[in-house]
């Protein structure tokens, strides 16, 4: 599988920034890249600090405040 | 009512089963939060609703699995416990434990938390309960520091857990410690960043006992079995029979296919292998004389679930018998399949079986591609209403 | 920042020496007393276990007793069951009297084996859940105190297990216990308008309702949904995704009460526990409505079911109607089920037992 790039994450914080939470997977259909590169790139801006998990009945992704 | 007192929580202090009440005031006498814990349940007694609220966003970096977060409606009252947040810790497979590891866990949890836990809570967590906000990264650093790591929680992998197998019971087919503990360390990102549109539960047990109630706790429930036919030891079997057992009445008239039978004369428990389902009774009730076959594996099962939202569902059979050897790279791959069909098909909180019910169990098999066998089915359909394609 | 994803201990390093020796091997066990196993080895080599009871919700210096026993007796191992209950596990036969006294001594019951009621699986309650309908702790504490003669026996037809769930969310999935408690609402949401706008998202929240209940506000200003109390069934499915819909309600909250489920394929394949109190009030601290009927159950089930039969396989043999006798409980229009797979249940033979 290709690797997780910059320029990958930094198109998953623009998308986020234009919602107020999101799935993964509407994150990866959105932006058009593979679900699983995308799973890989929001796990490595989670530990970056960049994003931050919610749940409201099911889990979602949103910016860090 | 005075301040601290808690005269309908003392009622349950009363009685010889071990007090849960009794626990959080141990703590209590030493601890804020606990102490205002018991004040929180005591007014929930009184009231007789809850005085918790939906958690916020709380968790550890790089996490969005492991922490529930929680706060009461009435933190003026009870500011120790105005944010009382729960960290799932995965557990060690089996629930076995040395007595070191166990301490440390109680030392990080009395410098960091309540002191109040659960052991365990029903998924299979070590259930840490009640610390604030601040304390979540530094409690969760100190645990990785000593070997332990978070479990799951939301649409995630849950932890995953089973019965104790190998390990001290003599009818286990499979190895379902090394099972968890594979699985689980191959699905460390699954459990920890929930990304599926709802949680997913993987348990197994040993033998058709099911001791774990995988078959009804789990999307993805693993059962180990046997293809080959008991082993008996008919010699032991007449020792049951010496010692006073009603061998017809409460072994063979109780098999459900009569795959049994006592010969009275020569004295020897008759096998009718073809007619034999596996289902454990006859073993159960004579363990030194009846034993379950050598060539094991497992039958995997998948859909059970509790009855949020569409009903309840006990798991169906999806392969019936599956060899079970490490890496359980077939298993892995399996769930990989199923994970990926159901996280781009699946509506928000809609669990595996509810997306099967829904397009159909022919349309997930052959988009996971899996043949059809009889063994998935009690019947066939009795309708006719069928797409030929 | 930690190391992350770095997993559980490895099991391996929390085995026994004796269970490391004989893992795979064990070729029969007995159960010497209520709540002692003796297992024994191909290699013929014994393990013995001593079950105890435990509360679940304990606190740190309950589980550093453990460990003091565990130190004492066991080489500094123990394990925990599947219900809760604790276990202590020895290779030396002369332990076992000195794990008992020391339980006797901590007032914790050994037992859980066999033909028993072992620990009840529950939740949390009011304990720390959010959408709780009723306490799950004190149910289990009340029960057992009146069952307890039942954990420390074996001299049932088959061993019953018993679940409390505190809402039908059904966390640790209760619904195939031979008796199951679940806190029930029977009020519909209350709807806080302003905060739907602030905490809630529409579409979201009119999905998550099975029977279709919720709808738009019929004004478009005010940006909320209304519920059809007509066709709510209370399930609170709407206040997990909304928490501006709470049900929760001191009158109208209860439980509800199941029987005949099992998970174990012996003799019958896994079956559902089945309602058969469609509704009993929250009476904290001790829910004695609760109690009394469980009791009752347990005590019929245990005078007229045969040897190893489980009570859901009882019930099957007698019949339904005979259950309700038996147990004087009534026969409403609730037992009647018409949600998703009703007709399932709907008898189709002249059968029945009079």
């Amino acid at each position: 599988m290709a690797e997780v790039t910059e320029e990958l994450k930094q198109k998953v914080i623009d998308y986020l920034k234009t919602v107020t939470k999101a799935k993964n997977k509407e994150v990866a259909r959105e932006i058009g890249e593979d679900k699983h590169l995308v799973d890989k790139a929001i796990a490595e801006l989670g530990k970056e600090g960049k994003i931050e998990y919610l749940y409201l009945g099911a889990s979602f992704i949103k910016l860090k405040e | 009512m005075a301040d601290g007192e808690t005269p309908l929580l003392d009622e349950l202090e009363k009685g010889p089963w071990p007090s849960y009440v009794k626990e959080i005031k141990r703590m209590a006498s030493k601890n804020a939060a606990s102490k205002d814990l018991l004040g929180i349940q005591e007014l929930s007694y009184k009231d007789k609703v809850t005085h918790w609220k939906h958690g916020g966003i709380v968790g550890v970096t790089g996490y969005g699995a492991g922490v529930i977060g929680r706060y009461t409606d009435m933190p003026d009252k009870f500011p120790n416990a105005a944010a009382f947040h729960t960290l799932r810790i995965n557990q060690p497979a089996g629930w076995f434990y040395n007595t070191k590891s166990l301490r440390t866990i109680c030392d990080i949890w009395e410098k960091y938390g309540s002191g109040m836990t659960n052991f365990h809570g029903s998924t299979g967590d070590i259930i840490l309960l009640g610390t604030t906000t601040e304390n979540l990264q530094p409690c969760f650093d100190a645990l990785t520091d000593a070997g332990f790591d978070l479990g799951g929680s939301g649409s995630a992998l849950r932890t995953i857990s089973g019965c104790v197998g190998k390990a001290r019971c003599e009818w286990s087919s499979i190895d379902t410690l090394d099972i968890i503990y594979n699985l689980t360390m191959e699905f460390q990102d699954e459990i920890h960043r929930p990304r599926w549109p709802y949680k997913f539960k993987i348990k197994t047990s040993g033998c058709p006992n099911d001791c774990s109630a995988a078959i009804a706790r789990a999307d993805f429930t693993i059962i180990g079995t046997w293809k080959d036919g008991l082993r008996i030891d008919q010699e032991k079997v007449r020792e049951y029979v010496d010692k006073g057992m009603d061998i017809n009445g409460l072994i063979v008239n109780k098999c459900p296919t009569y795959a049994l039978e006592w010969d009275g004369k020569s004295r020897e428990l008759k096998f009718y292998e073809d007619d034999c389902v596996r289902c454990m009774h006859c073993i159960n009730k004579m363990p030194k004389a009846i034993r379950p076959g050598v060539d094991t594996g497992a039958t995997i099962l998948i859909g059970g679930k509790a009855p949020i939202i569409k009903g309840a569902y006990l798991s169906w059979v999806l392969i019936p018998f599956m060899k079970m050897e490490p890496p359980y790279d077939e298993v892995k791959d399996l769930l990989r399949k199923i994970w990926d069909w159901w996280d781009e098909n699946g509506r928000t909180r809609e669990r595996l079986a509810e997306l099967i019910e829904r397009v159909g169990l022919k349309t997930f098999l052959k988009e996971i591609g899996l043949k059809p066998v009889p063994q998935m089915v009690y019947k066939p359909r009795a309708n006719p209403y069928v797409f030929l394609k | 920042m930690g190391r992350t994803d770095i997993g559980p201990p490895n099991y391996q390093d929390m085995l026994p020496d004796v269970i490391k020796k004989n893992y795979g091997k064990w070729k029969y066990h007995e159960i010497q007393r209520p709540g002692v196993l003796k297992h024994v080895s191909e290699s013929g080599d014994e393990l013995y276990t001593v079950r105890v009871g435990s509360p679940r919700l304990v606190s740190i210096d309950f589980i550093r007793d453990l460990c003091d026993v565990a130190d004492k007796y066991c080489d500094g191992y123990l394990r925990f069951t599947s219900r809760y209950n604790v276990e202590f596990l020895t290779d030396k036969k002369e332990n076992v009297q000195g794990i008992i006294a020391e339980m006797e001594r901590l007032g914790l019951p050994v037992g859980g084996t066999g033909n028993s009621v072992s620990n009840i699986v529950h939740t949390q309650g009011w304990i720390h859940c959010h959408s709780a309908a009723t306490d799950a702790s004190g149910i289990v504490k009340a029960i057992m105190d009146e069952l307890y003669d039942y954990f420390t026996s074996m001299k049932l037809p088959a061993y019953v297990r018993i679940a409390v769930a505190c809402c039908i969310n059904m966390c640790g999935a209760v619904h195939c216990s031979d008796l199951a408690i679940v806190g029930v609402h029977t009020k519909p949401p209350k709807i806080d308008h302003e905060k739907v706008l602030a905490q809630c998202e529409i579409p979201t929240t009119i999905q998550s309702c099975p029977t279709g209940a919720i709808r738009r506000h019929p004004d478009t200003n005010i940006k909320s949904v209304v519920v059809r109390e007509d066709l709510c069934m209370y399930c609170a499915n709407c206040y997990t995704v909304c928490p501006a819909m709470p049900l929760a309600d001191p009158i109208g909250d209860g439980v509800a009460i199941y029987a005949g489920g099992k998970v174990s394929n012996a003799r019958k394949p896994p079956m559902f526990s089945r309602m058969v109190v469609p509704y009993l009030p929250n009476n904290p601290p001790r829910w004695p409505e609760v109690v009394d009927v469980i009791k009752k159950i347990v005590e019929v089930y245990a005078n007229h079911a045969k040897r190893y039969e489980r009570m859901g396989e009882w019930i099957e043999r007698i019949g339904w109607e005979k259950f309700f006798k038996l147990t004087d409980i009534p026969f409403t229009e609730h037992h009647i089920d018409d949600f998703t797979h009703a007709v399932e249940t709907y008898r189709t033979t002249t059968q029945f037992k009079w």
